[in-house]
């Protein structure tokens, strides 16, 4: 079964991540640079916070997985992600129900191995 | 030298000794799964449109039922014999506990000769074979399914034989009937599509990641024909395709639909133009990378075996390719796909439709295709890694991960009382 994985973390851990997801067997991983707010509405401790949410730069991650390593793949995001304080992120797994490599037609997990 | 033709069922408990014999089963166990668990030889009386009364031998054996209730199909031809329904019913226990269904093995068949008999005689036959055996059958105890000679019209007069005698509608009872009786979508070209995956697979692991490929079909029925089209969907190229009456080539490749259509409208693939017609045997000795077995049994034999050229040879059909002419393939380096891997879509999608039936609840065709790759896929890489670990081919290392399952949950039962 194919898993996506789509996770918020801090752009200066994504060297990190990164190195660490090859190692465990992702394939493709895609990036881009987005903005947001969590529960703390964009503002860190010790900060007052008014009536407006702040956007935060954070790096979006796109991975797709085989079921078999998701679980090791969310374990290496959470524990290389980690920065101990608010804000270090969130990763969210959905189902995919399919996939095809536009060159040679693969479906499935074929697809994405 | 001509070898005496050996008993179907004598060569299927000869294939199961030497896989029980690698796998170190127990004498006693290894007793236990060679005997078929039921045997029930009925008589079926019908009085024909002429009047007359005729009376046909049926047959319906459940192998072995630890692993679930039995599936099987049920066969209508002159030829059949209690030997070839014991052999058959071993061979689905194996190949359902292969590709993780939860059944164990049945098979049945009527001596009787389909294309000689009118609707009614066949129903008459369908409904009195049913009720012989109706103690048998049932959906937590053993799904008949079509096979040679029988149909989805042979499963509605089952299920309605068997929903009459119950008192209400009992759908599970059959798989492979019409759709608008609970049948599943996807049925009718799940074999073709079970063997495209396992031979997508297989490239896979080849490290071939194109479908620029050559392809040879040999049959053009339910199981040749469909996968022909989603081969040549796919991009694959089909250079031949083969029936009773010979053979077409064309080395840049054929259009399936195109030959469907004039199969539909002329009965036989001879005159058609777009390809050269060559001898049906041909096909064995033409130069492509994957040869699909899609007709009768043993038609790959020690003459024809060591002419074939492909890299891969899928075996959409049952039983295509005689021992000797297993040993001369291995020896050449060709990777088989084994039937019991490559054509269990029909069993795997018959699964399902139970599973829609007892639950009342059906699926998208887009969901069946789906959940038919899956079980496809996961039941291949088994067999692929067991075969590397083992250091085995395909065939031994698929009936070796089947017997020992079985084996398993044999053990794991116990014996009653």
């Amino acid at each position: 079964m194919l898993k996506k994985i789509e996770c918020f973390i801090q752009p200066f851990k994504l060297d990190a991540v990164k190195d660490a997801l090859i190692d465990a067997g992702v394939e493709g991983i895609s990036i881009s640079e987005v903005q947001g707010f969590g529960r703390q509405r964009g503002y860190s401790e010790g900060e007052k916070p008014n009536k407006n949410v702040k956007f935060l730069p954070k790096i979006k991650l796109e991975i797709v997985v085989d079921e078999e390593i998701l679980e090791m793949v969310t374990k290496q995001i959470v524990k290389l992600a980690a920065t101990g304080k608010f804000g270090s992120g969130k990763i969210f797994v959905l189902p995919v129900e399919d996939a095809v490599r536009i060159r040679t037609k693969e479906s499935g997990i074929s697809a994405i191995t | 030298m001509p070898k005496e033709k050996k008993n179907v069922w004598e060569m299927t408990l000869e294939r199961l000794d030497a896989t029980m014999d690698a796998l170190s089963i127990k004498p006693g166990m290894q007793k236990y799964l060679r005997q078929p668990r039921k045997t029930t030889e009925v008589s079926v009386p019908i009085k024909t449109d002429a009047g007359t009364i005729e009376i046909f031998k049926g047959y319906r054996v459940h192998h072995n039922t630890n692993r679930g209730p039995a599936k099987g199909g049920v066969r209508y031809h002159p030829d059949v014999t209690l030997d070839e329904i014991k052999a058959l019913a071993m061979l689905m226990t194996w190949k359902c506990s292969l590709v993780g269904l939860p059944f164990g093995g049945a098979k049945g068949g009527v001596v009787a000769d389909p294309t000689k008999l009118s609707a009614n005689e066949l129903e008459h036959i369908t409904r009195r074979y049913t009720f012989e055996i109706i103690d048998m059958i049932g959906p937590e105890k053993d799904i008949p399914a079509p096979d040679v000679g029988t149909n989805a019209q042979v499963m509605a007069w089952i299920l309605d034989t068997y929903s009459m005698d119950k008192g209400h509608a009992v759908p599970g009872v059959v798989t492979g009937k019409p759709i608008s009786l609970g049948g599943s979508q996807g049925r009718e070209d799940a074999t073709s599509r079970g063997c495209v995956y396992c031979i997508l697979s297989t490239l896979k692991v080849m490290g071939i990641d194109s479908t620029d490929m050559d392809v040879a079909v040999q049959g053009f029925g339910n199981v040749g024909g469909n996968a022909a089209k989603i081969l040549h969907d796919l991009g694959f190229k089909i250079i031949a395709i083969s029936d009773v009456s010979g053979c077409l080539y064309n080395k840049g490749g054929l259009d399936p639909f195109d030959i469907d259509a004039h199969l539909k409208k002329e009965k036989t693939l001879a005159g058609y133009k777009e390809a050269e017609i060559l001898n049906r045997e041909d096909i064995f000795s033409l130069k492509c990378d994957i040869l699909l077995p899609a007709a009768l049994e043993n038609q790959i034999t020690e003459a024809n075996a060591a002419s074939i050229k492909a890299r891969i040879v899928a075996e959409g059909a049952n039983a295509p390719t005689t021992p000797d002419a297993d040993a001369i393939l291995k020896e050449n380096k060709i990777f088989v796909i084994p039937d019991v891997l490559a054509n269990a879509g029909g069993v795997t999608v018959s699964y399902f439709e139970w599973v829609q039936g007892n639950l009342s609840y059906f699926w998208t065709k887009r969901e069946v295709n789906l959940k038919l790759r899956d079980i496809m896929e996961k039941a291949f890489y088994e067999t692929y890694k067991f075969s590397l670990e083992n250091k085995v081919d395909m065939r031994q290392a698929a009936s070796m991960l089947a017997v020992s399952r079985v084996a398993e949950a044999t053990g794991l039962r116990g014996i009653y009382p």
